[in-house]
């Protein structure tokens, strides 16, 4: 997995793309830290460019909701794709984090 | 290379041979060796004494001239070498011969090292020091390694004594002619996947699979919470919806965040001939009846338990008649890294089930679809699989 961050005033997004796994649990632990040390209040982690995601990456994505909902800020996955659709859609993830399309 | 001791590991009282033909050389590698803190040596006066002394008391360390009578320093170390038990003894070999013939011919027959005489003290006493550490931390190592791989083992047959035994399944059959087939293969020695097999008061058999997030001990562990749990929780009149509520609701305050487990659970309902289950976003479990071509997807999305105490689950029904057949497993089947490096989903299970879904044998159908994974791909996650059959 790679991610990209790019900061617009008050909105962060992060990009990911590759695939979301186990073994990015160091990457994912750094991207993390970017986002609860940035001052935007809506992060939006850009998932389009991701092809595929496990039950850990799908841990991860957990991890990185509760740490920012902690600081009081928004997260919001975008853009789902293929299998990742398919895994958010059967794990009814929308029922704790905004997902648009 | 220092002479500077590491802290961890005690090498003062390493026993140490000194080898050489030489009275007056024996005597001065003994008083150097002592002046430099190591008293457990011990002296051989050729290469026969010397695999004699080390087969009564294997040494930590030997320090062995070349040219000896009866048998040189080159045999001693091939022989040494020979032998499993000494094939890491440091050999520090100490010689005149000093050509790099000698070495090279020194090094082929197994010497650790090489110093040249005469001997200079203060690089003698580093290079026995780095070698004794070295020997030290190495059996150190491989003390660690030895302990976990037996503490793994237990755990490894623990954790599969959490599954039901094969009796369990016969009486399955014996009881409810409902046949069984499971598998269960962690990544590593031990999973985060469990199934397990019970009846409730109207004699109906439930089956559960879970997998818990990420593998290895970590996972393996809650498995056993899990199992603890399941074993508490009342099962009359079972409603499989209800139960997932209630699991969830127990799961939720022991799981750390980011940690969860997929989770199907179901009742075979043999009087309304219907398989009734929950899900909390397993993979999607198949079914099919004599005569169809190809396996059905069963709906199985929902909120893995972990992530929401309050969360609510569905109950599902798919026809379950007699001679139809139920294939639950766990995501490391489906997400199989093809040799052409894509996943193959779980459309690409369901494919592989088709092409083995009419042998008539419950084992035969798993391994038949094991095998096939198998062919296309390495699994990288803990595997459960678990086929059901009715049979009246």
């Amino acid at each position: 997995m790679d991610y990209r961050i790019e900061q617009n005033g008050a909105e962060l997004k992060i990009s990911l793309s590759g695939r979301l796994t186990f073994n990015d649990h160091g990457k994912v632990r750094a991207m993390i830290q970017e986002m609860v040390q940035s001052s935007a209040n809506r992060q939006i982690l850009v998932i389009s460019g991701l092809e595929f995601v496990d039950s850990s990456g799908l841990g991860m994505i957990l991890v990185a909701r509760e740490e920012v909902s902690q600081l009081n800020k928004n997260l919001t996955l975008r853009g789902a794709q293929g299998q990742v659709k398919r895994v958010l859609t059967v794990a009814q993830l929308g029922k704790v984090i905004d997902i648009e399309d | 290379m220092t002479g500077t001791s590491s802290a961890s590991v005690n090498i003062r009282n390493s026993r140490i041979l000194v080898v050489d033909d030489n009275r007056v050389n024996r005597h001065l590698l003994v008083a150097v060796l002592q002046r430099g803190g190591f008293s457990n040596v011990g002296t051989a006066e050729d290469g026969v004494d010397a695999l004699a002394r080390i087969g009564e008391a294997p040494p930590d360390l030997m320090l062995l001239d070349l040219m000896m009578p009866k048998m040189d320093g080159f045999e001693v170390c091939r022989q040494v070498r020979a032998n499993p038990a000494w094939k890491d003894l440091p050999i520090l070999v100490q010689s005149s011969l000093s050509s790099s013939d000698d070495r090279k011919h020194a090094f082929s027959a197994g010497a650790t090292d090489f110093v040249t005489k005469p001997i200079n003290a203060t690089e003698l006493l580093s290079r026995v020091r780095i070698h004794l550490e070295n020997q030290a931390l190495l059996r150190d190592l491989q003390q660690y390694r030895n302990r976990r791989q037996t503490e793994l083992a237990l755990a490894r047959s623990m954790q599969e004594r959490l599954l039901p035994p094969p009796s369990r399944l016969a009486q399955a059959r014996t009881d409810l002619g409902l046949s069984l087939s499971a598998h269960f293969e962690p990544s590593s020695e031990l999973g985060g996947d469990f199934w397990d097999l019970r009846r409730d008061d109207r004699d109906r058999l439930i089956v559960w699979l879970v997998d818990f997030s990420g593998h290895g001990v970590g996972a393996a562990l809650n498995t056993f919470r899990l199992h603890a749990i399941l074993r508490q929780m009342d099962l009359s009149n079972f409603d499989p919806a209800e139960h997932l509520r209630e699991v969830n609701e127990r799961v939720c305050p022991l799981l750390r965040n980011g940690q969860f487990a997929t989770m199907l659970v179901g009742v075979v309902d043999q009087a309304t001939d219907t398989f009734h289950y929950a899900s909390a976003g397993a993979p999607a479990p198949m079914i099919w009846q004599p005569g169809d071509d190809v396996p059905e997807f069963g709906d199985s999305s929902g909120l893995p338990v972990g992530i929401l105490a309050s969360a609510r689950y569905e109950n599902r029904d798919v026809p379950l008649p007699v001679g139809a057949r139920l294939f639950l497993y766990s995501d490391g089947a489906s997400e199989l890294w093809t040799s052409d490096d894509t996943v193959l989903g779980e459309e690409g299970l369901l494919e592989i089930a088709r092409q083995h879904m009419h042998l008539p044998d419950d084992n035969h159908f798993l391994d038949g679809v094991l095998d096939s994974l198998a062919a296309l791909g390495s699994f990288n996650d803990d595997v459960t699989a678990l086929v059901l059959t009715r049979r009246r």
